[in-house]
């Protein structure tokens, strides 16, 4: 498929986009397609832009320069078809209503809203139904914003920080929640400070830092562009070693360590040039490794 | 205009116990006992009975306080973040902005009719076409409030908003010549009252039964309240979104 093709086809498209306030670049030219069915996992440390970001793609902020478009569409024609909906990190809920009041005004703006039960049903709070909003915990607030993101039945849900305040049984529920949700061929774009959960739930995973996406690929993938694995193995005897695949080595007595971008090579390598090398061990950087690396200060 | 959006804010609005006290239930009461003040019968020096006069005035606080809260209840919605998951759904600034004046006038129109089913009660009487356009411009006296409402909403914080509300509709009613009839006031205060809108809206509903009012200056004085908190509506609006 020619790129044109994927971005005409996409649940998301955004060429060059660019938002500045003041002196701040918040978002600073990203491009980005998400194809339908996919989920996504915005990472970045905060200030990076992903909440500026999806404000656009909600169409709550307009771009300074750059193109957006939801299912073909500018994002507030998208929203107003109820392709897209959000489940947004702040907001309170309306104190004065129950749950299941507060999702039934929502749902009286929709078009084609699904029943406010289905909705609570599906979020999990169907018992909170004629709870008052103000008496919910973090975690039963949480799970409100999802029952008003899910009740327009969104091709594209869009995720700002959408566990925090859950306690990990919660969260577990929660991601369970969603699975069912993108079973059915949803996408789902969510943002997370949880490496966890980028590693556990997303299909993808984009990295930003300082407005611009650093890194952009599957879990393994993005792993992989910053650190590959590492190598440990104990080579009696060995003064160096010289091996292919290794980008940097390091040594104490006779434990090696080589961080390398093809292990296989340089294991292969290693076990044909000493093989009374033993103890050997490969294993793959966590995701946090990656993340910090690619988005901590440069020093 | 969304039907099931305005029935359901209509029915979170009505549940606010302040809105019952404030709205419906002092008007009445302030009407009961003014009317006994005042000895329950005579008339004012312009000939209008006391019983009708009164049931004018009271009906307008009601008319003003209610539609006064649920603009500001604006501040409340925007503050907390509402408003940004409303603009996740079709709903239009505009269309918002509709909807809360829609619900001001109809939460406004309870205090009119309780007051005025008393005012019967307590010997006010008129032809049916009289009671009936007494009952419209009252009601359609709401719309300068509602608009204030809404303006406020969109300024003020919601910490601020209750106590602008309360002032607001404290001054408006001390100003308006809703506690004080105008005829008695100082001329300089009688000035600032014939600024406001309280004082021409009684002076419309009157207007049947007294003579010497002015309905062409009334109608301007309104409608310049009306166009202009139209405009800083929103104006204030499109600046916030």
């Amino acid at each position: 498929m020619t790129e044109t093709a994927v971005r005409a086809g996409a649940a998301v498209a955004l060429g060059g986009l660019r938002k500045r306030f003041g002196e701040v670049r918040a978002v600073d030219g990203i491009d980005l397609v998400i194809s339908p069915g996919e989920v996504v996992a915005l990472l970045g440390p905060n200030g990076a832009g992903k909440s500026t970001t999806v404000d656009m793609m909600l169409g709550l902020s307009t771009p300074d320069a750059g193109t957006i478009s939801v299912f073909g569409k500018p994002p507030r024609e998208a929203v107003v078809a109820g392709q897209i909906s959000a489940m947004l990190q702040s907001g309170a809920l309306l104190e004065d209503a129950t749950v299941a009041e507060a999702v039934g005004l929502i749902a009286a703006l929709h078009r084609k809203p699904m029943p406010v039960a289905r909705a609570l049903e599906q979020a999990g709070i169907a018992d909170l139904a004629s709870r008052k909003c103000t008496k919910l915990s973090g975690g039963q607030r949480q799970r409100v914003r999802f029952a008003l993101a899910l009740v327009c039945e969104p091709d594209l849900l869009v995720l700002d920080e959408p566990t925090v305040a859950m306690d990990v049984e919660t969260r577990r529920t929660f991601w369970q929640q969603m699975r069912a949700y993108t079973d059915t061929g949803r996408t789902v774009l969510f943002a997370t400070h949880y490496l966890e959960e980028a590693e556990e739930y997303a299909d993808r995973v984009v990295l930003m830092r300082s407005g611009r996406i650093v890194a952009d690929g599957s879990v393994a993938q993005v792993r992989a562009a910053v650190s590959g694995r590492t190598l440990r193995a104990v080579v009696p005897g060995a003064a160096d070693l010289d091996l292919p695949g290794v980008r940097a080595a390091e040594r104490r007595g006779d434990q090696f360590t080589l961080t390398c971008t093809d292990s296989d090579a340089a294991v292969r390598a290693l076990l044909a040039q000493h093989p009374n090398a033993h103890d050997i061990e490969i294993t793959a950087l966590g995701l946090e490794d990656a993340f910090l690396a690619l988005t901590g200060e440069d020093d | 205009m969304n039907t099931r959006f305005l029935a359901l804010e209509l029915r979170r609005a009505v549940r606010n116990g302040r809105y019952l006290i404030f709205t419906v239930v002092v008007p009445s009461v302030m009407y009961l006992l003014f009317v006994s003040l005042y000895g329950g019968g005579g008339t004012f020096p312009n000939g209008l009975p006391v019983t009708t006069s009164l049931m004018m005035n009271m009906a307008l606080f009601g008319v003003m306080a209610g539609p006064l809260s649920v603009g500001a209840r604006i501040a409340v919605e925007r503050a907390i973040g509402w408003q940004r998951q409303l603009q996740l759904t079709p709903l239009t600034g505009s269309g918002y902005l509709f909807t809360k004046g829609t619900l001001g006038m109809l939460v406004g129109l309870p205090a009119v009719v309780l007051v005025c089913v008393l005012g019967a009660v307590k010997g006010v009487q008129m032809d049916a076409l009289h009671w009936v356009g007494v009952l419209v411009t009252l009601w359609l006296g709401a719309i300068p409030f509602v608009l204030m409402g809404i303006v406020i909403g969109l300024v003020a914080s919601p910490d601020g908003m209750q106590a602008i509300t309360g002032l607001a509709s404290m001054l408006l009613g001390l100003l308006g010549g809703i506690w004080i009839p105008a005829d008695v006031a100082p001329d300089w205060l009688a000035t600032l009252m014939k600024v406001l809108p309280v004082y021409w809206i009684k002076e419309l509903a009157q207007a049947p039964f007294v003579s010497g009012v002015d309905v062409k200056q009334a109608l301007l004085v309104i409608g310049l309240w009306v166009a202009g908190l139209s405009l800083i509506a929103v104006r204030r609006y499109r600046a916030q979104s």
